[in-house]
């Protein structure tokens, strides 16, 4: 199929930045997303122009480097599918799509399709660990977990830190991404000693980077790659609530 | 986190605007209880009374003031938060979503629904409140007892006015469009979101508060206007 792309175009940081059209042909529908812009890229290396700059990494969905945001929807189209698993049968011939980069303060655009989110390693930095000791490797399941716990720290895990949900944001908020490495910890027994840090720190960090607030429209859920749900903004709230009330300094 | 630190923080503020938002809530269903004595036809005793009682009682005047302090605060941190979340995204998208289907409606229209009923509630206030306290009211006495204000009567006489009623609905839209989002954002800034409950928590927020509260309110301008043409 033959499309037109619409993508963003930005040289640098200080760059104003502006949408340049590229008409793309042979496009096959068992192409993923990004596949097509590997070939678009060979295509400008070859005719000497600089190829789209944009951010690749597993291309299985589970790294969490991909970033576009595809006509209006961040990664795209489909439900709980990151870029790299978007494939052009999602596309018609004669299509037009219109390809930007994440819009965020805390996100500024590196070049292109690529933009800085090491403000979300800053948040993880600020108390998105725990504590372990050294020493011999501690048994497998030697603290026993409640499975039903177990399974909403997994699913809290799934977050890959794509940045979708503050692309996908209008207030450009990164609680999902936080309340779910804050509840991914939380609820298990091994999150228990800097639990009440954690979520003050990872909270204050997360204002500081510039992040909206959240006005809980559930955009974020609905755009997730990996199906966050908005109870982990509930826990994070809670979390907060409890450390902030309940901390003596 | 010290309390100036832990108010001062997104989640801190947000909590400030869920209490208040839910304090007005609760606001809202008293000010409907009362006001149902308007539609009844006895030349406004039963209204007259609620209301004199309700302005010379000194704990309900102590929670009236503070509820204009409540409505101030609510608005004044959601305008904080409001321009924090505009400059978290200086570049816009160029392209928005057709029948944008990943939030509801109303949940984006917070700030404007909640400008325009802050708007109304100025005018009402200026309307009803300023002359019942500051104003010259008409006063009535029944069966010889003391002479009260006759709110009743300019509540009447101004809605006779059709354009006066076309404002309390669309202020009552507004609030409705307010509340069908902000008690469940309440509720989920507090962090009630529990699989058991959710659906009481929608069920309130939508129905009572969403639809059954304005609609009341509503009603009671139209009724009194139609009764008078």
């Amino acid at each position: 199929m033959k499309l037109t792309l619409q993508v963003w175009r930005q040289q640098n940081s200080q760059d104003k930045g502006r949408f340049e059209a590229y008409q793309v042909s042979d496009v096959s529908e068992d192409m993923s997303f990004l596949e097509m812009f590997d070939v678009l890229n060979e295509r400008l290396i070859n005719e000497g122009k600089e190829p789209i700059a944009f951010d690749h990494d597993c291309r299985e969905g589970i790294c969490g480097m991909c970033s576009m945001y595809i006509n209006g929807r961040a990664h795209g189209p489909w439900e709980e599918t990151t870029t790299c698993q978007l494939h052009m049968r999602a596309y018609n011939d004669g299509d037009t799509i219109v390809v930007e980069p994440w819009r965020a303060a805390a996100f500024p655009v590196i070049k292109d399709l690529t933009v800085d989110r090491s403000a979300f390693d800053r948040i993880m930095q600020a108390g998105g660990y725990i504590s372990v000791n050294t020493g011999n490797a501690v048994d497998a399941n030697a603290i026993p977990i409640d499975k039903h716990d177990a399974d909403m720290a997994f699913a809290a895990a799934a977050c890959i830190g794509c940045g979708a949900c503050v692309a996908a944001c209008k207030n450009s908020s990164a609680m999902l991404f936080t309340s779910a490495k804050v509840s991914q910890l939380a609820l298990l027994p091994q999150g228990g000693p800097e639990r009440k840090e954690r979520a003050l720190d990872m909270v204050a960090q997360m204002d500081k980077e510039g992040f909206g607030s959240c006005t809980n429209t559930g955009a974020c859920e609905a755009e997730c790659p990996k199906g966050i749900s908005l109870a982990n903004i509930a826990r994070l709230n809670r979390e907060f609530i409890a450390a902030g009330f309940g901390t003596e300094d | 986190m010290k309390w100036s630190q832990f108010f001062n923080t997104s989640i801190g503020k947000k909590l400030l605007v869920g209490a208040t938002g839910l304090f007005l809530c609760s606001f809202v269903i008293v000010h409907l209880a009362g006001n149902i004595a308007l539609l009844k036809e006895d030349n406004g005793e039963a209204f007259n009374t609620y209301a004199a009682f309700m302005g010379h009682n000194g704990l309900i005047q102590f929670i009236a003031w503070g509820l204009k302090i409540v409505i101030l605060l609510h608005a004044v941190i959601a305008i904080q938060l409001t321009i924090r979340n505009r400059a978290a995204r200086p570049v816009k998208y160029a392209v928005r979503p057709k029948g944008n289907t990943t939030s509801s409606w109303f949940s984006r229209q917070m700030a404007i629904m909640g400008s325009i009923l802050f708007i109304f509630i100025v005018i009402h206030l200026s309307q009803f409140w300023w002359s019942m306290h500051f104003g010259n009211l008409n006063t009535i006495s029944y069966d010889g007892g003391k002479e009260i204000g006759n709110l009743y009567e300019s509540v009447w006489f101004a809605f006779r006015e059709l354009w006066i009623v076309a404002l309390y609905v669309i202020g009552m839209i507004a609030l409705s469009f307010h509340l069908v989002h902000g008690f469940k954002s309440a509720c989920q800034t507090f962090g009630l979101n529990h699989k058991k409950y959710n659906g009481i928590i929608h069920f309130i927020g939508v129905w009572i508060f969403g639809i059954l509260i304005p609609v009341g309110f509503a009603a009671i301008p139209v009724v009194i206007y139609i009764k008078q043409i």
